[in-house]
């Protein structure tokens, strides 16, 4: 499928955002952004590890709120709803802007960068309700806050559910 | 014959019975509300309308059809009005957005004007994110797109006025002569002020009073007499006013002893704060939770008397709360929101519970109040 402009825009967005999370340290990271907020579309996550290594392994069930990449996650999770931790459910729309928390994996004890989106476009999923406030802040710094309707960018401001998905390894 | 005589007799008397304890023919009319008393609560089902309950009797009163998440209502005592923004969709959850500014009437709650405003506004419920100036005329709405603005709405002329930019500030909280403050993310207030007309025409900071980093303060403040009170993540109480043009703070002071802070004590919920000034009282839900546990429900409620800064009072909760509100009035009502999905209402000079209300929607969330004399 040809690619837009708004796609590519949007792709090359999301990389540079990354790379600047996957270089600077969370502080640092999150006072560049300032109030301005991570593009992070859903697009597949960069590597974690390097490329001749395999990925850490997860441990919980993505269905439950204890799951580690649910740490400052405010919502109802999409796994509960048609879809995954990183893909929205079928027929919903994802919203291209997020907020960010920063969440240890108990695998291999590391901190990662965890993009929540909203899935917007259908009526509010009522299964699975989860709210945690790991490094959470209050709205006026929306980059970090999870009591936001982020269905921004969309179509639709509908509210559906939440998905986790890793940007990448916080190196410092 | 004898089957036959019988079934006679029985009509004669469901005839006699009719005729004497008969209830007579009714029309159906309908219900109107009077004067909204200090023990109304407006609690807002989170997904849904807003209830209209009298905590005194537990008596439902009405309904405000607000669509989901229209964060807060602002009423007029004198203009007998209810103020709601709310954002609309032509097809329910899809479809072409419009927001509005809703007017409601005190007789019905029914809608009475729509005033059409940028389709801008924050969802979630937040009462400060609706507030109205103290020339009772000039409505501010708070935007988020995640841009964060706010709308001017002349409510008098019935209009829409103005969109102020207001980056990385947030929240509305009248000030003397037309001005608002907000909290911003470098530590400060901002101060807008507005002309006549509702456009504005200055803005400043006042110096830095938290650290985001370290202990922010909640986007939840709280009016007293004396301007706004604000918490941190760690109880740490900051009173702010505006005296001429300057920004004043109080020296903050903490809600948690060395003890309690140590055993993991925080405030926190959802609008988990209210005050009850005939009496100069801070009512804060607390949970044991330590760190990160500000959006967590509280298990007790700590009374404070503001201006001595001491505790008087911990009430144990009958189930973890997340909201709470204290009614004006005489005799204060302090009702919460249980994880239960009640309502809690406990008499504040007794701390007893005096009785539980439920079925008031999905899951009750935000709680407000009617301004009536004595209540703000």
């Amino acid at each position: 499928m040809t690619q837009t402009l708004f796609e590519w825009i949007d792709s090359k967005a999301s990389a540079s955002s990354r790379a600047i999370a996957r270089r600077s340290s969370r502080r640092g990271f999150l006072g560049r952004l300032g109030s301005t907020i991570v593009g992070a579309s859903l697009l597949p996550v960069l590597p974690v590890a390097r490329a001749d290594q395999q990925p850490p392994e997860e441990m919980g069930d993505p269905q439950s709120c204890d799951y580690w990449r649910y740490c400052a996650l405010g919502g109802t999770l999409c796994t509960c709803c048609g879809g995954s931790v990183s893909t929205c459910p079928p027929g919903s729309e994802i919203s291209p802007i997020s907020w960010v928390g920063t969440c240890r994996n108990p695998v291999d004890d590391k901190d990662y960068l965890i993009s929540y989106n909203d899935c917007c476009g259908k009526s509010t999923c009522s299964r699975c309700f989860c709210h945690r406030a790991e490094r959470d802040k209050p709205v006026y710094f929306p980059s970090k806050a999870n009591d936001i309707l982020w269905c921004f960018g969309t179509e639709s401001r509908s509210y559906h559910c939440t998905v986790a998905a890793v940007i990448g390894e916080v190196t410092s | 014959m004898r089957r036959s005589t019988h079934v006679l007799a029985g009509l004669l008397a469901t005839a006699t019975m009719q005729s004497i304890f008969a209830i007579e023919p009714e029309q159906v009319t309908l219900e109107t509300l009077g004067q909204p008393q200090a023990s109304w609560v407006v609690s807002h089902d989170v997904f849904g309308p807003r209830y209209v309950l009298d905590v005194a009797s537990g008596e439902m009163v009405g309904m405000i059809s607000t669509p989901a998440f229209t964060p807060a209502l602002v009423d007029d005592p004198e203009r007998q009005e209810i103020y709601a923004a709310e954002s609309y969709f032509s097809r329910g959850t899809r479809g072409e957005r419009n927001d509005v500014l809703t007017v409601y009437d005190y007789e019905n709650f029914a809608v009475i004007d729509e005033i059409d405003i940028p389709d801008k506004i924050a969802a979630l419920s937040f009462p400060q994110y609706l507030a109205m100036m103290d020339d009772g005329r000039h409505l501010a709405v708070f935007n988020l797109t995640p841009a964060m603005s706010v709308s001017i709405v002349d409510v008098e002329q019935r209009k829409f006025v103005s969109e102020i930019s207001t980056p990385a500030c947030s929240m509305i909280m009248p000030a003397p002569d037309r001005r608002f403050l907000q909290i911003c993310a470098d530590g400060k207030l901002q101060l807008i002020e507005l002309d006549a007309n509702g456009t504005e025409v200055k803005r400043s900071r006042s110096a830095v009073f938290f650290d985001l980093e370290e202990d922010p303060v909640f986007a939840k403040p709280i009016a007293t007499p004396d301007g706004w009170l604000m918490l941190s993540y760690q109880g740490k109480v900051h009173e702010a006013a505006v005296n001429g043009d300057e920004i004043e703070f109080s020296t903050p002071w903490s809600l948690i002893d060395d003890d309690d802070f140590a055993a993991g004590w925080r405030p926190g919920g959802g609008q988990f704060k209210a005050y009850y000034a005939p009496m100069d009282l801070l009512f804060v839900l607390m949970n044991p939770g330590g760190e990160f546990s500000h959006d967590d429900p509280g298990t007790q409620v700590w009374i404070y008397n503001r201006s001595s800064q001491r505790r008087i009072a911990r009430i144990e909760l009958e189930a973890p709360g997340t909201n709470l509100h204290v009614s004006a009035g005489e005799d204060p009502l302090l009702t919460i929101t249980g994880s239960d999905a009640q309502l809690h209402v406990y008499d504040v000079k007794t701390n007893t519970l005096l009785r539980s209300i439920g079925s008031v929607g999905v899951a009750p969330g935000l709680l407000q109040g009617f301004t009536v004399e004595g209540a703000r």
